[in-house]
Formats: C-alpha cells, sequence, structure tokens
C-alpha cells in the first residue's frame, strides 16, 4: 500500500466530514474497551505483574534477538520450513512470488496478516497472475470495495451493514440482504469454496517460538486454521521482532494479548504450527515457507526506538486513543494506525513521510496504560517530534513560533505583561470567554471550534491569592 | 526450494544493531518450575465448564447414556442430519452409534465434506487434552490423527475424559514441545466474528456451534 501519511491534516479533514464513520469508530472502540476493562478485572492473578513479565520478556529477547532468530530459523529448517530473508519491502514481494511461482499457484487464501498488508504482498501477487483472497471477514469485505484496514483487529470496522449488504449484491452477485448472520453465511459459503480449491495459504504469525521452530497464530473465525490446514502450501509472512524464545512464553503472551484485544480470555483458535506434515499425518501442508521481513527493524533495535518491537499489535492504544477514536484508521495514511502507529510508522517510512504523525497525539498518556507489553508510547512521540525538528521537518512558521513561546515562558516578566494586555483585551472583546474567530492559518483552529480566550484574572493570581506562594518565589 | 535471501546478513545486520548482549538466550526454562496446590478432579471440570460455557459453549457430563438425550436434543436443534467420525476414535464411534438412530444421522465421509454441498454435519472427536483455566479442548494431527471434525463441520462434539483434563496451556506445551506435531490446536467454543457491525455473530467459518462431552469412556 502507497503510504499516503503525508497527506495527514487532508485525511483528517475527510474523517471528520464522515458522520458514518466517527459513529462507527466510537461505538467499536467502546465496547472493545469495555471488554478489555472487564478481562483485566478477572485477570487471574496480578494483571500488571504480568504486564510487566511480558514488557521484560519482550525486551530480553529484544537484546538478545540475533541468538533467538538464528535458533528459530535452524529449528523451523530442521522441521521442514524453508526460511526465506527478505531485507526491505520489495525483496518480500520478488520472494513472494518467486515462491508462488515455483510452487505453482494460481489461488492463494489469506489469514489477517500486517506483515503482508506492510509489504504489499497481495499487489505484487496479483500482478503476477495469483488471485489472492483474504478469508477473515473484516478483510474479506475490504478487500471487495479495494479499501486498506481501518483497525489492527477489526478490520472492517467504518463499514454499515447496509454498505456490507450492497458490495455483497454488486460484487458477488448475492442476494441484497441487511441480516448479519446471512451476511456472515454468504461469506462462509463463498470462501469455503476458496479454502477448498486453494493451492498455497498465506498467514502471519502473532508469535515465532525459537525453541522448536514453530509458528502460533490467534483466530476466532477459524480462518487462519483453515489455510493452514487444508492447501498444499502455507506462507508464512512475519517480521523479525515476533519471535519469543520458549514455548512456556506463549501462554502469559496469549494472556494479555486477547484480554487487551477483544476481551476474550482467550481466542476461539489457537494454532502452534511447526515444520511440514511428517509421515504418517493426513493433513497439513506439505511445503512451509517461512518469510522473515525485517523491513527497517534493525535500525529500529539499534537506537531508542527499541520498545517499540515490543508491540503485540493487540489494538488496545486504538482503542483508547481519543485521536483514534475521532479520525478512525484511514486518516493515518498507511497500514498502523492509532499511537502505535504514530510512532511506528515514521520509524518504517521515515519522517520525510510521516512527520504529521507523532503530532497528532495530545500525549494524555492513555495508551501507554493499556499496553499490555508497557510500550512508553508518548516518550516515543515525543522524541519523534524532537527527531523531525532536528532533520528539518518543521516549517519555518512552526520553528518560530515555537521559539517565541520558548521565550515568553522562560520570562516570568514579559509573561505576566502579556497575561495582563489579554487580560484587558478578553475584558472588553470576549466577554464569554471565547474567540470565535482567528485571522490568517489561524482561521483553522477556529473553522471549526472556538478559542479559549485568555483568562481576565491569570492563573499565577488567582493561585497567589489563594495559596500565598509560588514555588520559585519561596 | 532453496531458501531465498541472505540468512547471514540477517543476523550480522540484528547483531551489529545490539549493543552487547543480555542472559535471555541460556535463562532456565520457567517450565521446570514447581506445580501448583494439587486440585480435585470435580473442581477441575467446574472450572473447565464454567469458562468454556462463557466463551458460548455448550457442556454436558455424565456417562455415555446419560447424556444421549441432551446431545441428541442439542444436534437435532442445530439441523445436524450427519456426522463424522475420525476413523480409529473408539469413543467417538461409540457415541455416533449411540446418536444414530435417536437422530435419525447417518455418517457423513470427509470426501462429502471437503467437496461442497455437505449434509449438516456435526464432527464427533476425542480431545487430547483439555485445559482448565479457559475452558479449551485441544486437537493435534499427532500419528494420524485429524482435525476436521472441528473445523469443517457445522457442530463439533469433543469427548472429554476428565483424566485429559489439566490446568494451563503450559501443561499442554510442555508435554509437546520435545517434539511437537505439524499441528497443535486449542479450540476454545465455537467459530465466530464481529467483523459487521461488532455484532457476535456464530459460525464463521468453522463450527458454529461447540459442545464439551465429558464423559468417562471405554477407552
Ligand atoms: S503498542 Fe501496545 S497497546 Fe498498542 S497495539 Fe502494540 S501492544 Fe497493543
Amino acid at each position: 500500500m502507497e503510504p499516503r501519511c503525508h497527506d495527514f491534516s487532508r485525511n483528517v479533514e475527510r474523517a471528520l466530514a464522515n458522520r458514518n464513520l466517527q459513529a462507527a469508530i466510537s461505538r467499536t472502540t467502546g465496547r472493545f474497551l469495555e471488554h478489555r476493562n472487564a478481562a483485566v478485572r478477572s485477570f487471574p492473578g496480578d494483571f500488571e505483574a504480568a504486564r510487566e513479565a511480558a514488557s521484560r520478556l519482550k525486551l530480553a529477547t529484544l537484546r538478545d534477538l540475533d541468538i533467538h532468530l538464528a535458533r528459530f530459523i535452524d529449528e523451523a529448517e530442521r522441521r521442514g520450513a524453508a526460511v526465506h530473508i527478505a531485507r526491505d519491502s520489495a525483496e518480500a514481494r520478488d520472494i513472494s512470488v518467486r515462491i508462488a511461482r515455483e510452487e505453482g499457484i494460481g489461488l492463494a487464501v489469506k489469514s489477517k496478516s500486517m506483515a503482508t498488508e506492510e509489504i504489499g504482498l497481495n499487489e505484487a501477487l496479483e500482478a503476477a497472475g495469483v488471485e489472492v483472497v483474504e478469508s477473515d471477514l473484516g478483510e474479506y469485505i475490504i478487500q471487495l470495495a479495494g479499501e486498506p484496514p481501518s483497525h489492527l483487529i477489526a478490520p472492517a470496522v467504518h463499514k454499515t451493514r447496509e454498505e456490507v449488504a450492497r458490495l455483497f449484491a454488486d460484487k458477488l452477485g448475492e442476494p441484497y440482504t441487511e441480516e448479519i448472520p446471512e451476511l456472515v453465511a454468504i461469506a462462509r459459503r463463498r470462501l469455503r469454496e476458496k479454502f477448498l480449491s486453494a493451492g498455497m495459504g498465506i498467514s502471519g504469525a502473532n508469535f515465532l517460538i525459537a525453541e522448536t521452530g514453530s509458528i502460533a497464530i490467534v483466530s476466532n473465525e477459524a480462518n487462519a486454521r483453515m489455510a493452514t490446514t487444508l492447501p498444499r502450501v502455507h506462507m508464512v509472512v512475519a517480521s523479525i521482532e515476533k519471535v519469543i524464545p520458549l514455548m512456556s512464553d506463549l501462554p502469559p503472551m496469549l494472556r494479555l494479548l486477547t484480554r487487551s484485544a477483544t476481551g476474550q480470555p482467550i481466542s476461539s483458535y489457537v494454532s502452534v504450527l511447526t515444520g511440514v506434515r511428517r509421515p504418517g499425518d493426513v493433513e497439513g501442508p506439505s511445503k512451509l515457507h517461512i518469510l522473515l521481513v525485517d523491513n527497517g527493524r534493525s535500525a529500529i533495535l539499534k537506537g531508542k526506538y527499541r520498545e517499540m518491537l515490543k508491540c503485540i499489535r493487540c489494538g488496545a492504544c486504538l482503542n483508547i486513543c481519543p485521536v483514534y477514536q475521532t479520525i478512525g484508521g484511514h486518516a493515518y495514511g498507511w497500514v498502523y494506525p492509532g499511537p502505535m502507529g504514530s510512532v511506528l510508522s515514521p520509524l518504517l517510512l521515515g519522517l520525510r513521510e510521516a512527520s504529521a504523525l507523532p503530532d497528532a497525539s495530545s500525549l494524555c498518556g492513555a495508551c501507554a496504560d493499556v499496553c499490555p507489553v508497557k510500550i512508553p508510547l508518548p516518550d516515543l512521540l515525543l522524541e519523534l517530534r524532537a527527531d523531525a525538528r532536528a532533520q528539518g521537518h518543521r516549517t519555518p512558521a512552526e520553528v518560530l513560533g515555537m521559539k517565541g513561546f520558548a521565550a515568553i515562558m522562560g520570562r516570568a516578566g514579559i509573561l505576566e505583561a502579556l497575561e495582563r494586555i489579554g487580560g484587558v483585551f478578553s475584558q472588553l472583546l470576549f466577554k464569554d470567554g471565547k474567540i470565535p474567530w482567528l485571522p490568517f492559518r489561524l482561521s483553522g483552529w477556529t473553522d471549526r471550534r472556538d478559542f479559549p480566550a485568555p483568562a481576565v484574572r491569570p492563573f499565577r493570581k488567582v493561585w497567589k491569592s489563594k495559596r500565598g506562594v509560588l514555588p520559585w518565589n519561596r | 526450494m532453496e531458501p531465498l535471501g541472505n540468512r547471514d546478513d540477517l543476523i550480522r545486520r540484528v547483531h551489529a544493531a545490539l549493543h552487547g548482549h543480555g542472559e535471555t538466550a541460556h535463562r532456565p526454562d520457567p517450565r521446570a518450575s514447581a506445580p501448583g496446590p494439587p486440585e480435585s478432579i470435580e473442581k477441575r471440570i467446574d472450572r473447565f465448564s464454567e469458562a468454556l460455557r462463557s466463551a458460548a459453549g455448550t457442556v454436558v457430563a455424565g456417562n455415555l447414556y446419560s447424556v444421549l438425550p441432551a446431545l441428541c436434543e442439542g444436534l437435532r436443534s442445530e439441523g445436524v442430519t450427519a456426522l463424522l467420525v475420525p476413523e480409529g476414535d473408539t469413543a467417538a464411534r461409540e457415541l455416533a452409534d449411540a446418536l444414530m438412530p435417536m437422530g435419525p444421522f447417518r455418517l457423513a465421509s470427509t470426501s462429502e465434506l471437503l467437496h461442497g454441498n455437505s449434509p449438516v454435519t456435526a464432527g464427533i472427536q476425542s480431545s487430547e487434552f483439555a485445559i482448565a483455566e479457559s475452558g479449551t479442548v485441544v486437537s493435534t494431527g499427532r500419528s494420524g490423527r485429524t482435525l476436521l471434525p472441528g473445523l469443517v463441520t457445522d457442530v463439533h462434539v469433543a469427548i472429554v475424559r476428565p483424566g485429559i483434563l489439566v490446568d494451563r496451556m503450559e501443561d499442554v506445551l510442555a508435554a509437546l514441545a520435545a517434539d511437537p506435531p505439524r499441528t497443535i490446536s486449542f479450540i476454545t467454543g465455537p467459530s465466530r466474528t464481529g467483523d459487521i457491525e461488532q455484532t457476535l455473530t456464530l459460525g464463521a467459518h468453522g463450527p458454529r456451534a461447540m459442545i464439551a462431552v465429558i464423559t468417562e469412556t471405554s477407552t
């Protein structure tokens, strides 16, 4: 998918103008959060301790990632997998196409995978003449609509049932129905045919287990199980930070992942897949290709953003983010939305493309509070803002504005003088405490909401009269 | 097909990005940690049943003949007309044989299910493990076992002998980690989706109902 993060403000305009979208997103995020909170309350044991342990495990694994990756590759190959390595998206696409060609694949079924979205797998395979069908219901819907996902775990949250009904009628020639169970049944029937005839199943991986070279995948629909059981070839596309050292590391991570994502104590299905079918096995693919994608991760590992690679893609930070709740996923302009996307996208795409994303946060900190692996998202957003400034991705006006702000805030006398002038203006002009209109570029603010007028009595005055001292006058 | 891309290059790149190593590579396996206090089998069955019910699964328990009426009623209400039983699964076969005259149900074949236009089918299978913490049953592809009864059918009937109940997922993985089979499937309730307007709908791609039959079987 071509990134459109540089169009952020235009994307936001569009999202804000779409009432349906906002209703859908606030309903979805609200419900996810409710379920998550209930699941946290009923967590077996100490949830905070579990978060801390998971965070430590992920960080410690990243610190030794070369060792764990090498072990994963060895163990997977020992059990019959071919492990391919892609440095970047282009190489990943190229390798996938070669795998499909070599295996003689005409039809592939896919289960949900963010890594494949990131590398643009579908387009590449389609261009090479391979039909690729998404099998997660949400992904299937947006594939028919020709749209990217708008949420990590609920990719079609922005679609209403009427839109889905129209889509199935137009694109599949099915009789129009707005009944959700019937729509699900249509997808089930259509996709069952695909599962049974596809030569290759493509999946992502929630975790790669170094100890045994295994892949762990969660799903609720059973599509991931179908795609990894029925076709004769299985291709896994996963980024390198998904490795965990041991089988026994899986359950504690799963307990956090599914609760943080949908509030379920466990997803309906968890598959742990190891190698290819053995002699005597009656099912399972006879070929397994695992494509490990770096695409900038080894560079992230190097520096101050390493903690971002702890992310297990649960989506909790999206649901709780007031910005995501307002603009939805598409506005972020690429595959990763919400707070995690605002950090990850600039790291993977560069600040030239995505420098606007770290600004789209009030730094309220809610994301860090819910993150099951304790990623300090607000800190990372701040770091990125500083980097954007250092790399010159800021307009002269912004830089000047910030310099001016710093100059005023650093000098109590000037601040006080300005407060006094502001107070007089407020008394004369903005008696209701609101400024309804500002000139020039500042109208961007007042077009949609009022700007608060300066207080007639500045806070510091009030403070003085009530409590007497300011800390620096003590 | 030969692996593509440069493996050593990746490991080198990652190694260079890390400034020295921590200690995870050689840390002790937490599997070795002490087990919790012993638990009665009744307590374990209760935990399993409660967890599975809250994941929209159904639980029936008792000896083979006492569970039949409820099970049969459950299958009929889902419109089931055929049963899929894996070859060599004697407990499943026994249950199917007892059910067939009551339905009436007939036996379905795998090929029928894999080639479209299949009847409404219940897949009956003995589980290899069951997990009390999460109400999960476990099937694997070990030694010729099939996963289809819990996958391509409309109703999944999982036979759970009390003896296979373990406390947590860790116990299952510990038993299998030395030589993991190609597939380990953890199944908790029916297949579900909330992808259209967040409305929970059962039977997305897999079974729309899941019934655990907790019973002591002859095998
Ligand atoms: S950053 Fe944390 S909360 Fe957000 S998706 Fe990743 S793991 Fe979940």
